[in-house]
């Protein structure tokens, strides 16, 4: 964009200028993509989930009910703001604003496309996960503002939730920063070039770039998509992690005290909240804007082929984060709701171990490709790239394996005990799990 | 360009200061809060002036993300939040003043008087000094191996403590049986009372009767 | 622990047995059956209820659900589509039991006499507070009120919820569209009920608005004179019964003074009290409204009874006339009745004579047939007569039972003959007992 207004406008306008009008325009679009992806979140949500239902979903505002979701942001224009009287006015206010705009700052390091990333940073995923805890503080901030003791404990609830979550999800993170070297989400789907579990070590070979050697074709970035995803579904809160937005559990939690244009505020940044991190899953995990084709057109060189290369990857990105977007409805389709202490015992016990473990096979698996005799290891200096990366394989699954088996064991209720025994010394949170 | 650089400091600096001002002042405890918040927010925007472009953002995500909502969480669990009956300024106000700028002066003049800032000119394309994250990495890993491993054994103290301070035992923590459960308990105590019975009876009928 | 609570019944504990250790498959099982589900949602539509998966959406107001027959509504009233006369007779059952009182009807009368007629004039039923409970549709003794399956009623003007007779008429065709086969149970008595109510009617009265001045109306009053009647032989009335009372002897000539005038007045022939005669019993005529299968089946009834008779008396076979089409005077003689029995006490005796005077009359008005005659009582030989009636003169001259009627089934007669025997097994040791 930078380059675009340079070379419109670059005659007579100083540089900061350029830059600024630059980016103002970036981020124009930004924020026009992101309420327009939410109004098509909204209705392809409310059609898939109905015929998961056996039913229609809205099919009589416009074709298809395509326009549902415009009457209803009329509806919730045109609703009166209410502010409880004793609420605190201006936290009230804010809260909404502090719990959508980090979503919005999400959007502006995502790489969308080949070359369309509205800003380069160096520490993009770290950029995304602080910015996706300062909506913690928006959540504290609605309960609180709500002057309702039940919004209060909906958004302690829904909080604890977040921060939760938040350390499953940033280690699945912190490991595919480790597989790539790089903390610069831009640069993730070029690795991820070449053909399955492979990647690119065989193009020297001459095997061509199909664009699919995506990280979760590996053991260890299979099972980091899997963390990485649940805690995604956390994050959004989705079911089956819905109990702050349930309408069964506290009325609507830190939401209950909102009306109108505020209502649709929290709505629409759950919505783009959930649709930026399957991007994100998408690019890290994925593969992102990679896909058969894009390599092969970018290659030649021609600067129709290029543009056409990029189309395409910008078209990759979205199949792959709406199709990420339809497992989440796929999910509230099928799963019941967790319960908020089986919610914590899960990422607490289950998926922080299951990380760590995920972290230590991905440093055995670069371990594997990177080292020599020189850190001991005299057996792998001969091998070729290949081999390598099968040796990895097959180690990194057999601790991921085990880890995930030996974790299932730990969790799972012990048998055997009367229900005497069970009064005295169940845990309270490995109800519900399998018998050892 | 310096000029440019001069104007968002300040700016940058008149938040901070701002809002570090307003925590002290206002009289809602969780204004006070978010008044803080602002605060952090604006040291990282300064760190990213700086072009620490890490640890700008570690500072959002620790501070903002976490410590923060940790305050918020200790106002909100603990304590009586409205104070709109305190007096915000006590009457001998002129004495804090006074022992506060001196205090303030005696750390600040020293300081500015024999210190020479090295001021790093920012450099276009790519990132300099110590403040990458690869950088800072290498530096964790080397030079400041031992820090870094002080720091994780204290977040495990901390961790264990909190563990400590909530962990209520077993024995107490009361559960809902499901039907089955409470008729097996039921059974069992059943049975264990008669086999108490039993023993009470034997005992006696053990005895030869004279 | 819990509460303490008394048990009031077992406690079963189901035991599942050690369950496998599970890593998710439960998981991928529930998501293989919702992909299932839209898969199916897209291909399938449901067609009865009984099936699981597939989409039941019905989108109304473009698809509509069939109503099962027994679907209750509002109610409707039904009218004959052929003669247009309506079911209800203003019987007064539904108005009565309709719980929230919303039945309102008035009843029918004929405009020279001012007698009710079975029909209704005016009826009302108040939509908007009717509960659709089709208890009215239930207790209607004429299946003349059903419960109606149009449902989409909504209006901007109250005043159409008061609906009246005009808006309340449907015809059987239409009913018989929404519930044929809760038609079908009803219908024939529902028609032979109509035939009944019909002949009571005069005019149009009881023709349901569509239909008036598209029917003929049925024929005038009995009283009425019939002009193609030419001067048949006037309808001999019968004897007067042996048994009767003096008083019923005189208020039944005065009725049959009254008739004679009447018949005067419009111009039919005086009729004769006939003398009672024996004589064979012809058999009717076959009347001109039948319908073919019912002359068939009359035809074979009366052959099969003849074949009884001839084969039980051996006498001379009962002339059966060959039957005329649509002769309104056919010249058989009409069919006589049975002798009215000699122990039939006087108020059934005189019931009975009202009643054939009646049937008379109105089969004289539809076919001005010779009258029936009814044999005198004492000259009618009695079929069975007591085997030793021979004993000691009893008080009176034996009574003569009734002859057995030519229209007896077999068993009838059987019967009849069975008790006749037991009477007579009786009244002889009655009268041994007494000699």
């Amino acid at each position: 964009m930078v380059e675009i207004v340079r070379y419109l406008l670059g005659g007579w306008l100083a540089d900061w200028l350029i830059y600024l009008i630059a980016y103002i325009i970036v981020t124009t679009i930004l924020l026009i993509v992101a309420p327009l992806t939410m109004m098509m979140q909204v209705w392809f949500e409310r059609r898939a989930v109905a015929r998961m239902q056996d039913r229609l979903g809205p099919n009589r505002v416009g074709p298809a009910g395509l326009l549902q979701s415009i009457a209803d942001g009329v509806k919730m224009f045109t609703k009166e703001d209410i502010v409880p009287r004793a609420a605190d006015r201006w936290v009230h206010l804010l809260a909404p604003v502090i719990a959508v705009a980090p979503v919005m700052f999400m959007l502006a390091v995502i790489p969308w496309g080949r070359g369309v990333v509205p800003a380069t940073i160096n520490v993009s995923v770290l950029f995304v996960v602080a910015v996706s805890s300062v909506s913690a503080v928006g959540l504290m901030m609605a309960g609180w503002g709500s002057n309702n003791k039940f919004a209060l404990l909906g958004a302690m609830r829904a909080v604890a939730q977040m921060v939760s979550y938040e350390i499953p999800a940033v280690m699945a993170l912190v490991g595919v920063v480790l597989l790539t070297g790089t903390m610069s989400m831009a640069v993730y789907p070029e690795l991820q070039s070449g053909i399955p579990i492979m990647g690119d070590t065989l193009s020297k070979y001459g095997v061509p770039d199909l664009g699919l050697g995506w990280f979760i074709f590996t053991p260890v970035g299979f099972v980091g998509f899997i963390l990485f995803y649940i805690a995604v579904l956390a994050e959004g809160e989705r079911t089956p992690f819905d109990i702050p937005e349930a309408d069964s559990e506290i009325v609507a939690g830190y939401m209950t005290e909102y009306s109108g244009m505020k209502f649709a505020v929290f709505y629409l940044g759950q919505f783009v909240l959930n649709y930026a991190l399957s991007m994100i899953a998408a690019i890290a995990f994925l593969g992102g804007w990679q896909g058969p084709g894009v390599g092969l057109l970018v290659a030649t060189g021609e600067p129709f082929l290029v543009f056409l290369g990029s189309a395409l990857s910008v078209l990759y990105l979205m199949i792959k984060a709406w199709f990420l977007f339809f497992v989440m409805i796929w999910l509230r389709g099928a799963f019941p709701r967790l319960r908020v202490d089986q919610l914590m015992g899960f990422a607490w016990k289950f998926l922080l171990p299951m990380a760590l473990v995920n972290i230590f096979s991905i440093a055995i698996w670069v371990s594997i490709l990177n080292w020599g005799s020189a850190q001991g290891l005299w057996f792998l200096d001969d091998l070729e790239l290949w081999m390598r990366q099968l040796i990895a394989f097959v180690v990194t699954a057999l601790i991921n394996g085990l880890a995930y088996y030996g974790l299932l064991q730990l969790n799972a209720r012990p048998k055997g005990l009367t229900g005497a025994d069970l009064a005295e010394e169940q845990a309270f949170g490995t109800i519900g799990l399998p018998q050892r | 360009m310096n000029l440019l650089i001069m104007i968002i400091f300040l700016l940058i600096s008149a938040l901070i200061l701002g809002s570090a001002l307003a925590v002290v002042m206002v009289k809602n405890l969780i204004h006070s809060a978010l008044w803080l918040i602002a605060t952090f927010f604006g040291v990282g925007a300064l760190y990213l002036l700086m072009e620490a472009e890490f640890i700008a953002v570690v500072q959002v995500l620790v501070y903002v993300g976490a410590i923060s909502i940790l305050i918020l969480f200790a106002i909100m669990l603990t304590r009586h939040v409205t104070g709109e009956n305190e007096r915000q300024l006590y009457q001998r106000w002129w004495v804090a003043l006074l022992v506060a700028a001196g205090l303030f002066g005696l750390l600040l003049v020293p300081t500015l008087r024999n210190y020479t800032w090295q001021t790093l000119v920012p450099q276009e394309g790519g990132s300099s000094g110590i403040a990458s994250a690869q950088e800072l990495g290498r530096a964790f890993m080397s030079e400041y191996l031992l820090p870094f491993e002080l720091a994780s054994v204290l977040l495990l103290v901390a961790l264990i403590g909190a563990i400590v301070i909530a962990f209520e035992e077993r024995s107490r923590r009361r559960r809902v049986l499901t039907l089955a459960e409470e008729v097996a308990l039921r059974q069992k105590q059943r049975e264990q009372a008669e086999a108490q019975a039993q023993t009470v009876e034997s005992a006696p009928s053990a005895t030869p009767e004279s | 622990m819990t509460a303490e609570t008394p048990r009031t019944s077992n406690v079963f504990v189901v035991d599942r047995g050690e369950p496998k250790l599970r890593g998710g498959q439960g998981l991928l099982a529930g998501l293989g059956v919702v992909i299932r589900h839209f898969g199916k949602a897209f291909t399938k539509k449901i067609e009865s209820p009984a099936e699981s998966s597939g989409l039941f959406t019905v989108q109304y107001p473009e698809e509509r659900l069939a109503m099962p027959e027994a679907y209750r509504n509002f109610p409707i009233l039904l009218y004959d589509d052929q003669t247009g006369h309506e079911l209800c007779t203003s019987c007064f059952q539904c108005e009565r039991i309709c719980p929230p009182q919303v039945i309102h009807m008035t009843q029918a009368s004929d405009p020279t006499t001012g007698k009710p007629v079975p029909a209704v004039a005016e009826f009302i039923i108040e939509y908007d507070a009717c509960m659709s409970c089709g208890l009215c549709a239930e207790v209607c003794p004429f299946d003349a009120i059903k419960m109606d399956h149009e449902f989409e009623l909504s209006n901007a003007d109250h005043s159409t919820m008061t609906v009246n007779k005009a808006g309340l008429d449907r015809p059987i065709s239409y009913y018989e569209s929404i519930a044929p086969t809760m038609w079908a149970e009803v219908r024939d008595g529902a028609m032979k009920k109509l035939q009944g109510n019909m002949k009571r009617r005069s005019g149009d009265i009881g023709i349901a608005p569509p239909m008036k001045g598209k029917v003929q109306t049925s024929a005038p009053a009995p009283a009425a004179a019939k002009p193609a009647a030419p001067a048949a032989p006037a309808k001999p009335v019968a004897a007067v019964g042996a048994n009767m009372s003096d008083e019923k002897k005189a208020r039944l000539e005065a009725i049959r003074a009254a008739k004679a005038a009447q018949a005067a007045q419009s111009g039919g022939a005086t009729p004769e009290v006939a003398a009672p005669e024996a004589s064979a019993k012809p058999v009717a005529a076959v009347g001109a409204n039948m319908s073919d299968e019912k002359k068939a089946r009359l035809e074979a009834i009366r052959a099969a009874k003849a074949a009884a008779k001839a084969a039980q008396e051996g006498g001379t076979a009962p002339e059966a006339p060959a039957p005329e089409a649509a002769a309104p005077a056919p010249e058989a003689p009409a069919k006589p009745m049975a002798a009215i029995g000699s122990n039939m006490s006087g108020e059934k005796k005189a019931r009975l004579e009202a009643i054939r005077a009646a049937k008379a009359a109105a089969k004289a008005a539809q076919e001005g047939g010779a009258a029936p005659e009814a044999p005198a009582p004492e000259a009618a030989a009695p079929e069975t007569a007591a085997p030793e009636a021979a004993a000691p003169a009893p008080e009176a001259p034996a009574k003569p039972v009734a002859a057995i009627g030519s229209n007896m089934s077999e068993e009838k007669r059987a019967r009849l003959e069975a008790i006749r025997a037991a009477k007579a097994a009786a009244k002889r040791e009655a009268s041994n007992d007494e000699s």
